[in-house]
């Protein structure tokens, strides 16, 4: 492969690369996103677990406040915790593939850097 | 470069990094110590907040029932009215639900929540008063390392 054509792999790759550090840092925040929302869902599930039937709940449904069954909200709110926990756990194993690409471009991307080195330097010894 | 200055339990000695993977290390320092110092701000707030409506409860005793307060319908707007119910207080727990619980409940709430933030706003000054001595190690060292060139 002639330097120009390695040349315009390399930048290629690079492109490449940086497509995929956008992508990390993106899933990396909506994980971190998710975390609040399920260390806030952990403490309404707590406070839910506090209280007995005589306790009233209400759910903020647009402008009105509901009046809900405690069984029903705690049910709810472990459903929506373990939803997180589950998504968290998808965006983790997405984050983790995304960075073994990222590692493995990385590595393609100096071994071409080496192999235009090297050929840059042939040409200039000519 | 990021993988040169690991994470976790890797234990790098800082005195074998050179001039710029030092200043990175800085940087990055620098920055998560601004990061714990925003934090920190956000929880004294939480708390300061929490601390208020304890005392609000506080101040609504059997004695307040009937008595003439003016509610504020928009931010300059009041109107007079009468404390109907002085026993059952609702408390906003997060995701939009509601809770109504009694005086003591309420104050036990807010206890708890005060607990809470300060054991967080504790947490945070600990690992933010190391990172502050990891920072001022690799000034030091930059400091050093520039003199001797």
């Amino acid at each position: 492969m002639g330097p120009g054509a390695l040349q315009k792999k390399l930048e290629e790759e690079v492109e490449a690369y940086k497509k995929i550090q956008k992508d990390i840092s993106k899933t990396s925040g909506l994980r971190t996103q998710l975390d609040v929302q399920l260390n806030e869902n952990k403490v309404v599930k707590e406070e839910l677990d506090l209280i007995n039937e005589e306790n009233v709940v209400y759910k903020l449904i647009g402008p009105a406040l509901i009046r809900q069954d405690l069984e029903e909200a705690r049910q709810n709110v472990s459903k929506r915790v373990d939803y997180i926990q589950q998504e968290i756990k998808r965006h983790g194993n997405t984050i983790e593939k995304l960075e073994k690409e990222a590692e493995a471009k990385r590595e393609n991307i100096a071994k071409h850097q080496q192999q235009l080195q090297q050929m840059m330097m042939k040409q200039a010894a000519k | 470069m990021a993988a040169n200055k690991g994470a976790g339990p890797q234990v790098i000695d800082i005195s074998k990094l050179n001039l710029e993977q030092l200043t990175t290390l800085k940087n990055q320092l620098d920055q998560e110590l601004q990061f714990f110092s925003e934090s920190l701000q956000q929880l004294k707030i939480a708390q300061l907040k929490f601390n208020e409506s304890g005392e609000c409860v506080e101040k609504l005793t059997p004695e307040t029932k009937g008595k003439e307060i003016l509610v504020p319908l928009t931010s300059c707007m009041y109107v007079p009215g009468t404390v109907a119910n002085s026993e059952k207080l609702l408390i906003e727990v997060g995701t939009g639900y509601y809770i109504e619980r009694d005086v003591p409940g309420a104050k036990d709430y807010f206890s708890r929540k005060i607990k809470f933030v300060t054991e967080q706003m504790e947490k945070i000054q600990k690992i933010a008063s190391e990172k502050s001595k990891l920072r001022e190690g690799g000034c030091d060292l930059v400091c050093f390392e520039s003199q001797s060139f």
